[in-house]
């Protein structure tokens, strides 16, 4: 007789493993190394620290660069706003009809002003509205600092207009002073009884790259711009006396190219300083922010050790045998360091703003929930996400720890290394190209110096981590383990 | 003497160690060669207003070199600690300090020869490219020559730099025993620290600041021009970053010493 012996057969279910369970062995592969979560916390405490630290000792120095002179006139730091430029007026109370014709403009370049103003006080950031005309992109309408209305394309010599009725100032135009053109009515809430209703010049700093001593320096220099005014008619009730307000660009510049004359019903208008965004100033969030480096360091290095350390230990062989799927793997690890780098990016960026924002004394800090911080913080995370998933394509491509983890470093520290003394262009295309790209996300105010804008530079980020990781997809599936 | 010879045998028989001086080589003139190409007097006041460091720029390639260096440096230190090779090693040599002073020699030797082939090949880089972007005699830029002392001085600094970054990443190593943590660490001191310090906006402590950020203060030995509105002078530039790596060279010595394995 022959005893028949059942085979062995596993009681585990047949069908493949699916994505969740896999990602969870993956998770649970990376926080139960216990120097891997300690380097994270490490990272993302001294981070918050550094900048703590640090931002204490900020203060009035932060604006060096251009500007200087008297303090920024918007108190929102993510829209800086300078109300700068010459103006003379006569004091009006009430409604108010203020017509001049712009005989003549030079100097200041395209964006240079000449135009009417009627405004509530001569202190800067006080309300007011003015309309103008450049020499290189029309007339145009401006008031607070969201307000910009272009009109038509005219250059001077031309006609302008604005009439003040109760808070309400509607501009226009005309090239022939009889037949005016609405250019648009803006509201002024809280405009007293008594205004300023006159005439100004205003012109943009004029951005210079200079070379010396190695190294190139943008700056803005100061430009001038000077126009002539007749047939100018100021109606209301008021007196005749006109009141003289400048404020020219830098503390540099009160020199006697700035000036005022009149002549035989022509004023004479010469200034500095522009009435607009101001280009120059400081993005506090943004060095605050330079402090999540320290995270991505830390980043880099984990996520190519993820995949570096199971090729050293062997391990990437269990981990086959258990998954046959390639593919799912790193895809699987993909999703594990870029949910760990953007939780460590967001907590390290949000941790640097709270601790700078506790500890500032001088420097401003706009407001936790504006949108541009926001979207820098949150960005921290998905940079982190990102250069994380680079660098782990990085170590599965490489397998060695050492070269990825330079590599991938190297990428992203690239213009930290080479940007001295290399010309600005030539430093703003790498700050474009490379994956040092994504910082950019970190902006919060659009600057004279700006290489890539905030999405774009994430975007170029994102997309060399999802090239890299389709190469190491694409050559884990061809080599031995 | 023995040390030494077996320590330069398991330097010289990886086959990392000779991509790796390659590599170092050739990062450090090319990207000397890039800088210098994209740098011509378009924006300077005017060509003779440039004031242009010719020589600090044709070395530039050095900081990119580094990079290599310090992953050499690294390795010769935590590879044998990851493949266990340190307990033979410790086997043959039980002095231990003579093992580390081995390793310091054969390494600093091996980058000094990686680095000298990588300056001059830069200098020549320089002086090949520099004349035709207008940094020439009639603007009143010499050509690159070694002959001339602030030159000679850079270019002795440039190389001694590399033996003190990869003497400091040796240091370092020892203290770290980990491949990616020390590689990492010695980066962040390198790189990230002078961005950090850009936060620093109050001028004195910026100064202080420049003075004792390593990279900063070493590289100030490869200046020529303008060397006293530095924030540091050439040489105790050189110094504050050979302070750093006696430090670390002295904490892993220390370590190395007591440490088991």
């Amino acid at each position: 007789m022959t005893s028949t012996v059942t085979p062995y057969r596993s009681r585990v279910d047949g069908a493949r493993a699916g994505f969740a369970r896999l990602a969870r062995a993956e998770w649970t592969k990376f926080v139960t190394v216990p120097r891997w979560m300690i380097t994270v916390g490490a990272a993302v405490l001294l981070s918050v620290l550094v900048s703590g630290l640090v931002s204490t000792g900020m203060g009035e120095n932060t604006s060096d660069d251009g500007g200087g002179g008297p303090p920024p006139v918007s108190a929102d730091p993510l829209e800086p706003f300078q109300d700068r430029g010459h103006f003379v007026g006569l004091p009006r109370s009430g409604d108010v009809d203020l017509i001049a014709r712009v005989d003549s403009q030079t100097g200041g370049g395209d964006w240079a002003k000449a135009g009417l103003m009627i405004r509530g006080a001569t202190e800067p950031g006080s309300l007011y509205a003015a309309i103008a005309v450049t020499p290189g992109n029309g007339v145009v309408l401006r008031s607070g600092t969201d307000v910009d209305i272009a009109g038509s394309g005219a250059g001077a010599p031309t006609w302008l207009r604005l009439t003040r009725s109760g808070d309400k100032i509607t501009a226009l135009e005309s090239a022939d002073g009889v037949s005016w053109t609405g250019v648009g009515t803006v509201e002024l809430d809280g405009l007293g009884d008594d205004v300023l209703a006159g005439l100004f010049v205003a012109a943009p700093d004029e951005v210079v790259v200079t070379r010396q001593f190695g190294t190139e320096s943008i700056s803005g220099n100061t430009a001038y711009t000077t126009a002539a005014f007749d047939d100018v008619t100021v109606s209301g009730t008021g007196t005749s006396d006109w009141i003289e307000r400048e404020h020219p660009s830098g503390p540099a510049a009160q020199d006697d190219t700035t000036g005022y004359t009149v002549s035989g019903g022509v004023y004479t208008v010469t200034g500095s300083g522009d009435l607009g965004p101001d280009m120059f100033s400081p993005d506090s969030t943004r060095m605050v922010l330079n402090t999540t480096l320290i995270g991505l360091c830390a980043m880099i290095a984990l996520a190519v050790l993820f995949i570096t350390a199971e090729y050293r230990r062997g391990m990437i062989r269990t981990t086959f045998m258990v998954s046959p799927s390639r593919t799912r793997v790193l895809l699987a690890k993909t999703a594990v360091i870029g949910t760990v780098g953007f939780a460590t990016g967001l907590v390290s960026a949000l941790g640097s703003f709270l601790a700078a924002k506790a500890g500032t004394d001088g420097l401003a800090l706009p407001d936790l929930f504006a949108w541009p911080v926001v979207r820098a913080i949150v960005g921290s995370g998905v940079l982190l996400a990102a250069a994380a998933i680079l660098a782990l394509a990085l170590g599965s491509l490489i397998r060695r720890s050492a070269i990825a983890i330079a590599v991938a470093l190297l990428a992203l520290l690239v213009p930290q290394m080479v940007a001295s003394g290399l010309p600005l262009a030539a430093a703003n295309w790498l700050e474009r190209l490379s994956p040092a790209a994504g910082f950019a996300i970190q902006q919060t105010v659009p600057r004279y110096d700006t290489a890539i804008g905030p999405e774009a530079g994430i975007a170029v980020l994102c997309a060399y981590a999802a090239v890299a990781t389709g190469f190491a997809l694409w050559s884990l599936k061809r080599r031995d383990a | 003497m023995r040390v030494m010879r077996s320590e330069w045998t398991k330097l010289r028989t990886l086959s990392s160690t000779g991509w790796l001086i390659a590599g170092a080589v050739v990062a450090t003139i090319a990207v000397s060669a890039t800088a210098v190409f994209a740098v011509d007097t378009s924006h300077c006041p005017t060509p003779a207003e440039c004031f242009e460091d010719t020589v600090r720029l044709s070395l530039g390639g050095i900081r990119f070199g580094q990079v290599v260096v310090v992953v050499l440096a690294v390795l010769a230190v935590s590879g044998e600690y990851a493949t266990g090779t340190i307990r033979a090693t410790l086997t043959a040599n039980p002095r231990r300090l003579t093992v580390l002073a081995g390793k310091a020699v054969v390494l600093a030797a091996t980058v000094a020869g990686a680095g000298a082939l990588g300056v001059l090949g830069s200098l020549l880089a320089g002086r090949m490219i520099l004349p035709g972007n207008g940094f020439n005699e009639a603007n009143g830029y010499a050509p690159l020559s070694l002959m001339d002392g602030p030159t000679l001085r850079a270019s002795v600094g440039s190389v001694l730099y590399l033996v003190l970054i990869a003497l400091l990443a040796l240091g370092l190593a020892l203290v770290i025993r980990d491949t990616a943590g020390t590689i990492t660490t010695v980066f962040a001191l390198l790189f990230v620290a002078p961005v950090v310090g850009l936060l620093v906006t109050d001028p004195e402590w910026r100064e202080r600041l420049d003075q004792l950020t390593p990279m900063t203060a070493g590289l100030s030995v490869q200046a020529t021009i303008g060397t006293d509105t530095m924030p540091i002078g050439p040489w105790p530039g050189l110094g504050v970053l050979a302070a750093y790596t006696a430090a670390a060279l002295l904490a892993g010595g220390l370590l190395f010493t007591r440490r088991d394995q």
